[in-house]
């Protein structure tokens, strides 16, 4: 992740790249980079803006205003074919009246490559995503985890400069999607190219990415490690949008006070609090226990439902919820804006 | 039994005419009982001009037509489907209007255009007509087809380096090949079965097409009805249409698109 100069990267770079279509701003004003090598996510809810960002970089839809580099070379104006980009559509997008090997061989033969050179990188491709047995079947003819191999092996058969992936996850099923991250985390490290990968699953942008951008509406909340945003938000939003169960948030007068399930003790109701400790007391509600750890619901009385993430059931059910100040995180009620003196004490 | 009532609706009156086409004219008015015979279709094809001629010449026009209709239609119908929303939609309303005309209306509009533009007796002119006035119904047609692609797949292909033309010749139209299938047929038919505008554009009997030249089956007055060369000519006119549709029933079975997204 180094930088020689803004001019000099060679890296993918946004700056202050936007979006508008009639009133409406997809994508407002958002700039980062991605060195080569580097894995970025683009994490939020449905209509945040990440797919149009991503369409944005491959060249899809047109920029109103900012600009994109790529490998230190203003792209903005270049149609898709002239950037070099890869994409791995959400839905695959592959051609359902080819073959495997016609899929992935369509594009270079259309661009007049020879043959055997062809043939080549459509064996080094195939014998790279495992596909040798299938190279003869229409893509109907596939499972979903196979039509992702194909299509990650037709956006790899391109050699792009630049990677860009857009929920290639989102249509398999939960185990599936689990073991293949790692596997598609080294596969994208390979490349040795940028990647941007689009998804609204926090686990998978935080499995996959080096580094995760969340957005809302079109706008950067915030850019870091996984680590990084989890233990230290910008804002409400990125607190509340990472981490599982979500992070409780109580009201202190003008202020929400942000506290991680998981750092949330239980004990017997009345207990004496400790020096630089808060204490809630309240009524187990619910417990969902999910075998390595238990979640905890606890009700009480003007803060609403806490949720409690603990190892062991705690007994009873008048309980005690207490937690270091230092580790509760402060957020203005009003803006959701995270509040100075509530530093990420606990980052390990 | 449904189904069986149904074949016996449509293919039944097929059938009869076939049957008919084999018996001799004596035994079709009821005079005589028996027999079978070949004479209606050596009359027909043995006539001046012979029947093939016909039929040939409304292959050509059926061709033609069909051809013109679909160089135009398809590009209509791509634009159509890639513009903004609120331009497709008016201008497939109007399009839409094109169709619900009654077409009957422009036949003498038609003939003063044969005659100022020297288009009479000419059998590709006829494909003009026929073209304009199977082009709204195509492109509503094609149209839909198009819209039924998943936008990512020409997306895929354009980020491929595919051109507009590469991307309409291997990705847009061999997905779309069930519709053009059938909207080239139903041009075709249209061709093979019109009748006013042929009859008026053409008046040379080497030219003339099917229909035309089934309503001049030598005799054929009110008091004798050649059954037979008229049950021949069916047979004769239909059969290369059921050569047609067996030809194209695979394209015509579509579910071709299946597969491309999620399954």
């Amino acid at each position: 992740m180094k930088q020689s100069g803004p001019e000099g990267f060679n890296g993918l770079e946004l700056r202050e790249l936007s979006r508008r279509v009639g009133a409406q701003t997809l994508v407002d004003e958002l700039s980062f980079t991605v060195a080569p090598g580097e894995i970025l996510a683009l994490l939020g809810p449905s209509g945040c803006g990440k797919s149009s960002t991503l369409r944005l970089i491959a060249g899809l839809d047109p920029v109103s205003s900012g600009e994109i580099r790529l490998g230190g070379r203003n792209v903005t104006a270049l149609p898709p074919a002239q950037r070099q980009v890869a994409m791995v559509f959400q839905s695959y997008a592959l051609f359902p009246h080819l073959s495997v090997e016609r899929n992935l061989s369509l594009g270079m033969e259309l661009r007049g490559m020879a043959r055997a050179e062809i043939n080549r990188e459509l064996e080094h491709v195939l014998a790279l995503m495992q596909l040798q047995g299938l190279r003869q079947r229409k893509p109907a003819e596939l499972s979903g985890g196979q039509r992702q191999r194909v299509a990650l092996a037709r956006a790899l058969i391109r050699r792009p400069a630049l990677f860009l992936l857009d929920e290639p996850m989102s249509n398999l099923d939960a185990q599936l999607r689990e073991n293949l991250r790692a596997e598609l985390r080294t596969l994208l490290r390979s490349t040795g190219v940028p990647v941007v990968y689009v998804t609204h699953d926090q686990h998978e942008a935080m499995g996959l990415a080096d580094r995760i951008a969340v957005l809302r509406e079109g706008r950067l909340q915030q850019l870091g490690t996984a680590e990084s945003l989890y233990h230290d938000p910008a804002n409400r939003f990125v607190a509340r949008f990472l981490g599982s169960p979500t992070i409780n948030l109580i009201e202190r007068g003008s202020e929400q006070l942000g506290l991680r399930p998981e750092l949330l003790e239980l004990v017997e109701a009345g207990s004496p609090v400790p020096d630089g400790w808060s204490a809630l007391e309240g009524q187990l509600i619910h417990r969902e226990w999910l075998g390595d750890r238990v979640i905890s619901h606890v009700r009480c009385p003007r803060e609403g439902t806490l949720k409690v993430l603990s190892s062991t059931a705690a007994g009873g059910e008048s309980l005690q919820v207490r937690w270091r100040q230092a580790d509760a995180l402060h957020f203005d009620a009003h803006n959701g804006e995270r509040l100075p003196g509530s530093i990420g004490a606990q980052a390990s | 039994m449904a189904r069986l009532l149904l074949l016996l609706w449509s293919l039944g009156p097929m059938l009869w005419q076939l049957y008919s086409s084999f018996r001799p004219s004596a035994a079709l008015s009821g005079v005589d009982g028996g027999g079978w015979t070949l004479d209606h279709y050596r009359q027909l094809l043995q006539g001046d001009p012979p029947f093939l001629t016909y039929l040939f010449n409304s292959a050509v026009v059926g061709a033609s037509a069909t051809a013109l209709t679909l160089v135009l239609a398809v590009p209509c119908a791509y634009a159509l489907s890639r513009i903004g929303r609120r331009q497709a939609r008016t201008l497939t309303l109007l399009v839409a209007a094109a169709v619900a005309f009654p077409a009957v209306l422009l036949f003498l509009a038609l003939l003063e255009v044969a005659r100022d533009w020297h288009l009479a007796n000419q059998l590709l002119a006829l494909s003009l007509p026929y073209a304009g006035l199977c082009l709204p119904l195509a492109i509503l047609l094609l149209q839909a087809a198009f819209a039924d692609i998943p936008i990512e797949l020409e997306e895929a292909a354009l980020i491929e380096g595919l051109t507009l033309w590469q991307r309409l010749r291997w990705i847009l139209l061999p997905l779309m090949a069930p519709a053009v299938a059938s909207s080239g047929l139903l041009v075709f038919l249209f061709s093979w079965n019109e009748y006013p505008i042929a009859l008026t554009w053409l008046s040379r009997t080497d030219l003339l097409t099917l229909a035309p030249a089934m309503a001049r089956i030598a005799g054929s007055s009110v008091y004798t009805i050649p059954f037979g060369a008229f049950a021949a000519a069916t047979v004769l006119g239909s059969a290369p249409l059921i050569l047609l549709m067996l030809l194209f029933q695979r394209q015509i079975i579509s579910g071709l698109t299946q597969g491309a997204i999620k399954g």
